[in-house]
């Protein structure tokens, strides 16, 4: 409810004022903390926040760099989402656990200063006030301002605008150029692996019911950074008209494309992985038949360890399989 | 005899249809595959991805379609009768619920499973469900009669049914679990299902098409049926274990598919008249004839997916019901 009129201020304050940006401080009093969020405003505040509600991934990445909020919200149960394996989230208040449902009641208790969640470009809204939750839970955006960096086709930019994020709130950035450089030696190792094996190519799938889903690495950030760093992940031809991220194909059809490895998601496996072993038609997909399946992180990286030991263990499968399993 | 001979030849002429739909549902599906090559994979042993989508995926689809459609028909022939009720169908006795609560326990306690593990508490939870209607409507002296099974059936199926809200409600695996079953459906089965269900399909349908005499008796009503020999009681008893087996078979094969059961039967009788003998011969034929019909029109109405059969049956049953009602009083049985 709040946040359009928060971006129309802002606008209009950016028009009155010209190309100055530096006297946003108007309410005169002393700039102490200042992001330019992923929606492209910056906000500012007297005093640096220490009161954070955040979206529970977007916890997880600011922890990892030393700022802990004081409570989350998540979009499935805490201990069961695949994203938030590792974390420990003991002292802090669990606003919701379910998409679209934020207790904003309790948030309000908590009387947060600062809101965090990830940025969605093609929304406009940031996680958990996007279309469809329920208008209750959006009302979370008028206890604080609702910051994040944007969701972009790298998970690397998503990770760095965490860092950034946490740096103006106090994180120490020695913690997070440790963290960033256990992960650049990380990736490091991915493209070496993915360099030994040229001729191999990977089709990231979610099977499900009688349909074969597969991802569209285009609006995947983390297909889109493998394949930066040299992994051939099949882009398939024709998207779902409706919801682009997935090519869904009939079961019938599920042996159209033929990669060396086959990557699950993996926050339906092993589920997806043994609707497709259920399938006949698995035992013509070349790659299942011979074993050379693994799953991905689908959709869910936001720090730097999650992703550094996603690719360590994606370097030693691909240096494991066979890159020429499909003969063209 | 003229007239016998009549129905002998439609009943041919019926099976031939569905011989022919049969072919049908081998060769149209979301991929393509041209006709002759259907007949050569049945011949050439090459293995190939076409051969594995038409000997192991739509075969096995086929043949269920063929054994589920003529056990819910047969065994809706049956329960009519012996409900004395022409609305009956598994339904009514609590079947479908008692699947779906039992799908959805075991869900909850062992997480989800493939079609191949769930068809056994399916199974488990229709035959529970009509033995307890089955000994709730039997208590009392005058023992199982129509309005008493219809009334423990109701029962039963609330009963069921609010087990399986709360715990859908509870745990996101039941629920999707619920999702995928609830919706009647010839996708996703493979030959496990088929062989897991098959034998009791197998035997259920081949007593059931000699229990044609017993209804006609039954059908002259209790005292007569008494007085001609019968032993009306474990008659009963008998058939109802029959329905049940065949239902629950069907029904943990594919879940719930409404309409075949209630409607084949009446059409068979409009076709036949009152003898039990042709109007089971004629459900046998007929009820997979119209499963595989609207399978078929599922897999083509949608470019590139699929509508389930209980949605199509859905939406041509329930026309097609009033018409037929309306064509010809079916109230009497």
């Amino acid at each position: 409810m709040r946040r359009p009129l928060f971006a129309a201020t802002a606008v209009a304050a950016l028009l009155l004022s010209g190309c100055s940006a530096s006297d946003s401080d108007a309410d005169g009093g002393d700039v102490a903390w200042s992001y330019t969020s992923g929606d492209g405003e910056t906000y500012t505040a007297t005093e640096v926040p220490t009161r954070i509600i955040a979206e529970a991934s977007s916890a997880k990445a600011l922890m990892e760099f030393g700022i802990e909020p004081v409570g989350i919200w998540a979009s499935n149960p805490v201990d069961e989402d695949v994203a938030l394996r590792g974390v420990d989230f003991s002292g802090i208040e669990i606003l919701g656990e379910e998409w679209g449902k934020i207790d904003v009641a309790a948030a309000a208790e908590l009387q947060p200063d600062l809101i965090v969640g990830d940025w969605w470009p093609v929304e406009e809204a940031y996680s958990g006030l996007e279309g469809g939750v329920e208008e209750e839970s959006k009302k979370l955006a008028e206890l604080a301002p609702v910051v994040g960096p944007a969701q972009s086709d790298s998970v690397v930019d998503l990770i760095e605008g965490y860092a950034e994020l946490a740096e103006t709130l106090g994180a120490d950035p020695d913690q997070i150029a440790e963290s960033r450089t256990a992960f650049e030696a990380a990736v490091t190792d991915f493209e070496a692996a993915a360099a030994e094996k040229p001729g191999l190519t990977a089709l990231a799938v979610s099977p499900y019911d009688t349909n074969y889903a597969i991802a569209v690495p285009e609006h995947a950030p983390e297909l889109l950074d493998f394949q930066r760093w040299g992994l051939n992940v099949i882009n398939p031809d024709t998207p779902d008209p409706d919801f682009p991220y997935w090519e869904t194909l009939s079961m019938e059809n599920a042996d159209k494309y033929q990669p060396d490895l086959l990557l699950f998601d993996d926050r339906w496996h092993p589920g997806n992985e043994e609707t497709l072993a259920a399938a006949p038609i698995s035992s013509s997909i070349t790659a299942f038949a011979a074993g050379q399946t693994t799953t991905w992180p689908g959709y869910w990286l936001h720090t730097y360890s999650d992703y550094a030991a996603e690719l360590t263990r994606l370097a030693e499968v691909i240096r494991s399989v066979d890159e020429n399993l499909v003969q063209e | 005899m003229a007239r016998s001979s009549v129905r002998a030849a439609v009943l041919l002429a019926a099976t031939g249809a569905l011989v022919l739909l049969a072919l049908l549902s081998l060769t149209l599906g979301s991929r393509d595959i041209a006709p002759f090559e259907v007949l050569q994979v049945f011949t050439d042993p090459t293995p190939s991805a076409d051969a594995t989508v038409i000997r192991e995926m739509r075969l096995p689809r086929t043949l269920i379609a063929i054994v589920v459609g003529a056990a819910l028909a047969v065994s809706g022939a049956i329960l009519q009768s012996l409900a004395r009720n022409p609305l009956a169908d598994a339904g009514v006795l609590g079947i479908n619920s008692g699947a779906a609560v039992a799908v959805v326990v075991s869900a909850f306690v062992f997480g989800s499973m493939p079609v191949s593990g769930s068809v056994w508490f399916a199974f488990i939870g229709a035959g529970a469900t009509t033995v307890a209607v089955y000994a709730i409507a039997a208590v009392g002296r005058e023992g199982a009669t129509p309005v008493k099974l219809a009334l423990a059936g109701v029962c039963i199926t609330a009963l069921c049914g609010s087990i399986t809200s709360a715990l859908v409600l509870a745990d996101p695996d039941a629920l999707e679990e619920l999702r995928m079953w609830q919706v009647g459906a010839l996708g996703g089965r493979y030959f496990p299902v088929l062989t897991q269900v098959a034998p009791f399909l197998a035997v259920g349908l081949v007593a059931a098409l000699c229990t044609g005499r017993v209804l006609n008796l039954l059908s002259l009503g209790e005292d007569l049926a008494r007085g001609l020999g019968l032993r009306t009681g474990a008659a009963r008893a008998g058939l109802f274990a029959l329905v049940a087996v065949l239902s629950g078979a069907a029904t943990a094969a594919c879940g719930p598919i409404a309409f075949v059961g209630l409607m084949v039967p009446h059409a068979a009788r409009l076709i036949t008249g009152p003898d039990y003998r042709w109007i089971l011969a004629y459900s046998a034929v007929l009820g997979p004839a119209l499963l595989l019909g609207a399978d078929i029109i599922g897999r083509l109405v949608l470019p590139g997916g699929e509508i389930p059969v209980g949605v199509v049956i859905g939406v041509l049953g329930a026309p097609a019901f009033v018409l037929l009602v309306r064509y010809r009083n079916l109230v009497e049985l």
